[in-house]
C-alpha cells in the first residue's frame, strides 16, 4: 500500500492536515484581511466578542481576531524554525556519533545526557531572558533544549546501518566519510526522524506560548501565547482574552500531532503490520 | 560485585555532570546584561556610584570572572550555596523552604497521573477500536495538545470564578484555620486546580504510551503462543503483555520525576504556588545569581538521581538491559 | 470625568459620608492586617531603602517631622524649631517624654548621631542632604545644625524616611549595616517589633510607652506577603486584609473594589512622593537632540488615552518637571495637546521626510520591565508615533538588563517614573542638573540634557530661603524646561491606596500608608 493511500485512510490525520491547511491559510492571509496592524487601538478597549469585534476587543481596544490571525505566523514560524534548527544540531551529533563509535561516540553521548539532565524549561527561560527575548532568542533556546531526543534517535539508527553492506562497500571504495554520512547513511535513517520533527513542532509551538505567556515573547511580534499572558491581569473581567488565543494553540498543536501519527502509521513499517493485519 | 561497579560508575558521572552544570550555569547567568547592584539601586529609588560599588565589593562582583567562579565551584563542593543578593540569607534556607510545596505540587501530579494514565492506556487497549478506546484516546490527544497555562485559567476561570468550589491561588488560606486537620484540608483544597493541571498532561501521555507499548506486544510471538496455549486472556494481559509495557512506562516515569523539582514554572506561575520555580523565575527577574544557581542545582540533582532510580527499576524489570550494558 | 473615577469618587463619598456618621472618639483595639509586596530585604530605613521597607519601617521609626497633605512641616520627634534669618543655623527643640523601645531614653545625642553618621553613612538619597549639615548637641534635648550655605530643601529632609532617628547606644561604633540589631529593630514609633515570619509577615505590636498618650489605637499590625496581585485583591475583598496600597493591586481591578461596598479606594496621601512617570529621551543621539523632533513625541501621544485605558484613570497628565501637587508647580507652561499634525509639521520641518513605507526615522524604545502596564504603555507608545511616520521597535529586558542600559546611556527612549519627593532642590533638579550627568548611576541626569541657564537657576532656588522668590525661580525653570521637553512627561501617577471603610484616620498627611499610623483606629 502505498504513503498516501495508508495516510488518507487514517481519519485523524487527514482532519488534521485539514486543520492545519486552515491555519496556514490564516497566516498567509492574515495581511490582506486584516491589513492594519494587529497593535492598533481599533475601538473601545475591553468590548465582548459581538458586533464590533468578532471575538471581542482588548484593554487597548485591539481586536482579539486580527491577533489570532497575525499571530499564526509567530506560532507556525517558531514551531518550523526551531524543529529545523533542532533535526539538524541532533543529526549532526547523532550521526557523527553513531557512524564513528568509540570515543567520538562516548563524548557526543555525554554531551547530550548532560543537556538533557538540565530540565529543559528551565533551561529554555533561562536562554532567552540572557540573550534578551526576541525571536531569534527563542528559536535559539527551542532548538537548544529540544536537541538531544533527535540526536539519540539518529545515533541508534546510524549504529544500525552502519555495518550495512552499502555502507561497508562506500567506506572501502573510498568515498569521503561526510558523502556516506549524508548522501549513503542518512536518506535510510530518514523516516523515523521526519515523524519525530513532526512531533516536535508541535512541542515548539507550546514552548513558545509557555516563554510568551512568562513575558519572555518577541515584544514587536503578537503572538498567542503573548495574547494570553497580557490578559491574565484581566482574565475574570474578560474571558475572550484568553479563551480564543488559548483555542488556537490548541487546535493548532492538536492538528499537528494528528497528521505526526498518521505520518508515523504511514511510514512505519511495523507500526503498519499492527493496523492492517 | 557488578552492582558496586554500576553505582561507582554511576556517582562519578553524576558527579562530573553536575560540576559540569555548576561550571555552564555561572557563565550563562553572567552573560545577562545587568547585575544585582543595579536591580537594588532601581527598587531604592537612588543610587550613587559609592552604593553600586559597595554592593558589588560586598558580593563579590567586582572581581574577575574567573576568580569568582573558583570561589562559587569550591564553596558548592563545601555544600555552600551563598546568600542571596536579595534577602542575604543562605539560598540553601531559600530553596529548602519552597521545597516542599514544589514536591507536593509535582508529587501529587505525579501520582494522579501515574495512577490514572496507565490504567487508562491498559482499558485503551484492551477495548482497542471500540468506543472506550476512541473516547481515550481523543482525550488524551486533548490534554495532550492544550498549553498547560491556559487550561490552568480556564480550571480558575470556570471551578473558582464562576462555580466558587476552589481557591483559585496560593497554597493556603491567608489566615489559615486552626486545627491540624482543619490546616491539612485547607492546603489540600488549594493543591486540587494546580495539581490536576499539571496531572493532566502526563495523564495524557501516560494513556497514549501504554496503549502503544500494550498493542505492540499484542502483536508480537510469544504473547501469540501464550493465547495458543489457552491462557485466559486476563492473564496474557496482566503477565505479557503489560509486564513488557512497562518498560517506557518506567523510562517515562523516570524522566518526570526528574522534573519533579523544576518541573512546575507555569503551573506555579498560574496558580501562585509558593514553590522553586516561581522562585527560580523571580530569582532570574531579579539577576540573583546564587538563588537561581542553587535552584538549578537542585533541579538537576534530582534529574540525575531519578535518572539512577530508572535505570536500577529498569534492570529489575528487564534483566536484559543489565547484562547489555554492564 | 470616565467611569473609573465616577466609582471611585462614588465610593470616597460612602465612606466619607460613613465618616461623619462616626465622628466620634477614635475607638481603642483591633488588628490591622496590610498587604506587603514584595517581602523586603530588611526593614530599616537606610540600610533599606526599597518601597516595601518603608510600610513596616515607618511605624517603628520616627523623624523629627512629618509634612501634612500641603508638605507644610508637623511636628514629631522635635517640639518646635527655629531658623536663623541667614539660613545657615536650624534649632531644634526635642521632645522630653520619648523613650526607645528598650527603655531607654531617646536625647539629642541620638539626632546627632542620625545626622552626622548614620545618614552619610547609609541612607544614600539623603545623604548628599546631611553632608552638607553639621550637627551638634546645645543641650540633652536641644540639636544645632549648621551650614556653610543656605540650602532651602532642609526644612523639608527631617521625616521618616530621609532621616529616621536612630538608637545612637545601639548602633555607635557598629558596621550599620551588619548590626544584628537591624533584624529586630528598636525605635521610637507606636508601634515596636515582635516578629517577622519570613515569606508569611512581618508582625508589629502596640508600643505601650509611646509619647502620645493613649496612641495607638491599634493593638497589632500584620504586614502579610500575598504575592499574587489577583490574590491581593481577593484577600481586600473577603476582608482577611484591610489595607494595601501603591502597586499592590493591579490598577484594573482598583475600580472593581472602589464600587464594592466596605472598601474606600482614595488616592490622596502621595503628595510627598509625587511620582511622574515620562518617556526618557537620550538627548546625546540623533534625532533626540533636537527639540522639535522631542516636542513632535510629545505632541503625537495622547496622554488621555494613557490616562485613561492603561492607567485606568489613577493618573492625571503631566505637564512638565515639576508635580502639580508641589508647592511651587506652575501650570502656565508650553503645553504638547494631543496634535499628530502637528508632530508631522514638526518633523517635516526637520527635513525628516517620510519614505516609501511612510517612515521618517527609526528609534527603539526599551520598556520599563515592571509588569503588564508598563507593557501596554510601550506597545501603545509604539503604535502612536508610528502614526506619525516614527517607527519605533521595543526592546525588552529584565529589571537588571534596564537599569544597567538605563544608567549608561545606552537607550533610544525608555519608560521610566520617578518620585519628586518634597522639595524640587531634592527630587526634581537631580533629572536635569549638568552636574547630575553621572554615567553609571541610576536616576541622575540620564537623558543628558544640559543648559547652564537651568543650572544656575537650580542653584539659585536651592540656597535662597524665601519662598516667594523660590517659586519666582521654580516658575522660570519649568517655563525652560517643558520647552525644551528634554523627555516627555506622560502622567502623574495616582498610587491608589485601598482599605476596609472601617480602617479610620489611616491617610491623614503627605506620606499616606507611610504614616507612623499613631491616629489610625479600626471602627467595630
Amino acid at each position: 500500500m502505498s504513503f498516501w493511500q495508508s495516510f488518507l485512510r487514517n481519519r485523524g490525520a487527514v482532519a488534521g492536515l485539514a486543520v492545519l491547511a486552515a491555519v496556514l491559510l490564516l497566516a498567509l492571509s492574515a495581511p490582506f484581511l486584516f491589513s492594519f496592524d494587529p497593535w492598533d487601538t481599533r475601538g473601545a478597549p475591553l468590548q465582548p466578542p459581538g458586533e464590533g469585534f468578532a471575538l471581542g476587543s482588548d484593554m487597548l481596544g485591539r481586536d482579539v481576531l486580527a491577533g489570532i490571525f497575525h499571530g499564526a505566523r509567530v506560532s507556525l514560524f517558531i514551531g518550523v524554525v526551531s524543529t529545523v534548527f533542532a533535526v539538524v544540531i541532533g543529526v549532526v551529533v547523532g550521526a557523527v556519533a553513531g557512524y564513528f563509535g568509540g570515543l567520538v561516540d562516548d563524548v557526543a553521548m555525554r554531551f547530550t545526557e548532560f543537556f538533557q539532565t538540565i530540565p529543559s524549561f528551565v533551561l529554555a527561560v533561562l536562554l532567552v531572558a540572557i540573550l534578551t527575548p526576541g525571536l531569534a532568542s527563542i528559536v535559539i533556546a527551542i532548538s537548544v533544549v529540544t536537541w538531544p531526543p533527535v540526536a539519540r534517535l539518529a545515533r541508534s539508527e546510524f549504529l544500525a546501518l552502519r555495518h550495512r553492506a552499502f555502507v561497508e562497500a562506500a567506506v572501502l571504495s573510498g568515498v569521503s566519510h561526510i558523502r556516506i554520512i549524508f548522501g549513503e547513511v542518512l536518506p535510510n535513517a530518514l523516516t523515523p526522524i521526519v515523524i519525530m520533527a513532526s512531533l516536535m513542532v508541535a512541542t515548539a509551538i507550546l514552548t513558545e506560548s509557555a516563554l510568551s505567556f512568562l513575558g519572555l515573547g518577541d515584544p514587536n511580534r503578537i503572538s498567542w501565547g503573548y495574547m494570553i499572558g497580557a490578559a491574565r491581569a484581566v482574565f475574570r473581567h474578560a474571558w475572550w482574552l484568553s479563551v480564543f488565543p488559548g483555542l488556537a494553540i490548541f487546535v493548532t498543536v492538536l492538528a499537528i500531532n494528528l497528521v505526526g501519527e498518521g505520518l508515523n502509521d504511514a511510514l512505519n513499517p511495523h507500526m503498519r503490520r499492527r493496523t492492517d493485519p | 560485585m557488578r552492582i558496586l561497579l554500576f553505582l561507582g560508575g554511576w556517582l562519578v558521572k553524576a558527579a562530573l555532570i553536575l560540576l559540569a552544570i555548576v561550571v555552564l550555569n555561572f557563565c550563562l547567568v553572567r552573560l545577562a546584561p545587568g547585575d544585582v547592584a543595579t536591580v537594588l539601586a532601581g527598587e531604592s529609588g537612588a543610587a550613587d556610584a559609592d552604593f553600586l560599588a559597595r554592593t558589588r565589593a560586598e558580593f563579590g562582583l567586582d572581581r574577575p570572572l574567573p576568580a569568582q567562579l573558583a570561589t562559587y565551584v569550591g564553596n558548592v563542593l563545601s555544600l555552600d550555596l551563598g546568600v542571596s543578593y536579595r534577602t542575604r540569607r543562605p539560598v540553601a534556607d531559600m530553596v529548602l523552604e519552597r521545597l516542599p510545596a514544589t514536591l507536593l505540587l509535582t508529587g501529587t501530579a505525579f501520582l494522579f497521573a501515574l495512577g490514572v494514565g496507565p490504567a487508562l492506556g491498559v482499558l485503551a487497549a484492551v477495548k482497542a477500536r471500540r468506543p472506550a478506546d476512541s473516547l481515550i484516546t481523543v482525550a488524551a490527544l486533548v490534554f495532550y495538545a492544550m498549553p498547560i497555562f491556559w487550561v490552568g485559567l480556564l480550571f480558575i476561570l470556570f471551578f473558582s470564578v464562576t462555580l466558587g468550589w476552589l481557591p483559585p491561588f496560593g497554597m493556603r488560606s491567608l489566615i489559615p484555620p486552626s486545627g491540624e486537620l482543619a490546616r491539612a484540608i485547607d492546603v489540600a483544597r488549594h493543591l486540587v486546580l494546580p495539581a490536576v493541571t499539571l496531572g493532566l498532561f502526563y495523564v495524557a501521555i501516560y494513556a497514549r504510551l501504554t496503549r502503544g507499548a500494550m498493542l505492540e506486544t499484542a502483536g508480537l510471538d510469544y504473547v501469540k503462543t501464550a493465547r495458543a496455549k489457552g491462557l485466559p486472556e486476563w492473564r496474557v494481559v496482566t503477565a505479557h503483555i503489560l509486564r513488557n509495557a512497562m518498560l517506557p512506562i518506567i523510562t517515562f516515569a523516570g524522566l518526570q520525576a526528574g522534573h519533579l523539582v523544576g518541573g512546575a514554572i507555569v503551573a506555579e506561575t498560574v496558580f501562585a504556588w509558593p514553590g522553586i520555580g516561581r522562585l527560580a523565575f523571580d530569582a532570574l527577574l531579579q539577576r540573583d545569581y546564587n538563588l537561581l544557581l542553587a535552584v538549578f542545582l537542585a533541579s538537576a540533582v534530582a534529574v540525575v538521581l531519578f535518572n539512577f532510580v530508572t535505570d536500577l527499576l529498569l534492570r529489575i524489570a528487564d534483566p536484559r538491559i543489565g547484562a547489555a550494558g554492564g | 470625568m470616565s467611569r473609573v473615577w465616577k466609582s471611585i469618587a462614588f465610593a470616597a463619598g460612602l465612606a466619607l459620608s460613613a465618616t461623619t456618621v462616626a465622628a466620634q472618639a477614635p475607638q481603642k483595639g483591633g488588628i490591622l492586617n496590610s498587604t506587603l509586596w514584595p517581602e523586603p530585604p530588611g526593614i530599616v530605613i537606610g540600610v533599606n531603602l526599597n518601597a516595601p521597607t518603608l510600610l513596616p519601617a515607618t511605624k517603628m521609626f520616627e523623624g523629627l517631622m512629618t509634612y501634612d497633605f500641603n508638605l507644610a512641616p508637623v511636628p514629631v520627634l522635635a517640639e518646635s524649631w527655629e531658623i536663623a534669618p541667614d539660613g545657615l543655623t536650624y534649632t531644634f527643640k526635642l521632645r522630653r517624654n520619648v523613650k526607645w523601645h528598650d527603655g531607654k531614653p531617646f536625647t539629642a545625642e541620638d539626632v546627632v548621631f542620625s545626622f552626622n553618621e548614620f545618614m552619610p553613612q547609609v541612607h544614600s538619597r539623603s545623604r548628599p542632604t546631611f553632608e552638607r549639615v553639621k550637627t551638634t548637641a546645645v543641650d540633652a534635648h536641644t540639636v544645632r545644625l549648621e551650614l556653610k550655605e543656605p540650602y532651602a530643601p532642609l526644612i523639608r529632609s527631617f521625616d521618616t524616611l530621609s532621616a529616621p532617628i536612630m538608637p545612637a547606644h545601639l548602633y555607635k561604633g557598629t558596621d550599620f549595616r551588619a548590626n544584628p540589631i537591624n533584624q529586630t529593630p528598636v525605635g521610637t514609633g507606636p508601634f515596636k517589633f515582635k516578629e517577622w515570619k519570613k515569606g508569611e509577615y512581618v508582625h508589629l505590636v502596640r508600643n505601650d510607652s509611646y509619647w502620645q498618650a493613649g496612641k495607638p489605637y491599634l493593638d497589632a499590625i500584620y504586614y502579610r506577603f500575598i504575592p499574587d496581585s489577583a490574590s491581593r485583591a481577593l484577600a481586600l475583598e473577603t476582608g482577611q486584609v484591610q489595607l494595601a496600597a501603591q502597586t499592590d493591586i493591579e490598577f484594573v481591578d482598583v475600580a472593581r473594589l472602589g464600587k464594592i461596598p466596605g472598601l474606600v479606594v482614595t488616592t490622596k496621601g502621595w503628595e510627598w512622593n509625587s511620582t511622574i512617570s515620562w518617556i526618557e529621551l537620550n538627548n546625546r543621539r540623533k534625532p533626540f537632540d533636537d527639540p522639535r523632533f522631542r516636542r513632535a513625541i510629545l505632541h503625537a501621544l495622547d496622554r488621555e488615552f494613557i490616562r485613561t485605558n492603561i492607567f485606568f484613570g489613577l493618573a492625571k497628565v503631566a505637564t512638565g518637571p515639576l508635580h502639580s501637587s508641589s508647592p511651587f508647580y506652575d501650570p502656565n507652561v508650553p503645553a504638547y495637546p494631543f496634535d499628530p499634525a502637528k508632530a508631522s509639521a514638526l518633523l517635516d520641518e526637520m527635513g525628516l521626510k517620510p519614505d516609501g513605507g511612510g517612515v521618517r526615522a527609526r528609534v527603539k524604545l526599551l520598556g520599563l520591565p515592571y509588569g503588564e502596564l508598563w507593557s501596554r504603555l510601550s506597545e501603545y507608545i509604539r503604535q502612536a508615533l508610528g502614526k506619525v511616520g516614527v517607527q519605533v521597535t521595543l526592546e525588552s529586558s529584565d529589571v537588571a538588563g534596564w537599569g544597567s542600559r538605563f544608567a549608561n546611556w545606552d537607550y533610544d527612549m525608555t519608560t521610566t517614573f520617578l518620585s519628586m519627593l518634597a522639595d524640587p532642590a531634592l527630587g526634581v533638579s537631580r533629572t536635569y542638573l549638568t552636574s547630575n550627568i553621572r554615567k553609571g548611576v541610576l536616576f541622575t541626569n540620564t537623558s543628558g540634557y544640559s543648559n547652564p541657564e537651568v543650572d544656575a537657576l537650580f542653584a539659585k532656588a536651592a540656597g535662597s530661603t524665601d519662598e516667594g522668590e523660590r517659586k519666582r525661580l521654580y516658575s522660570q525653570i519649568q517655563k525652560i524646561v517643558a520647552g525644551a521637553a528634554p523627555i516627555a512627561w506622560l502622567v502623574e501617577i495616582q498610587w491608589p491606596t485601598i482599605h476596609s471603610a472601617k480602617l479610620r484616620d489611616a491617610i491623614i498627611n503627605g506620606f499616606g500608608p507611610n504614616d507612623s499610623f499613631a491616629d489610625a483606629w479600626l471602627a467595630k
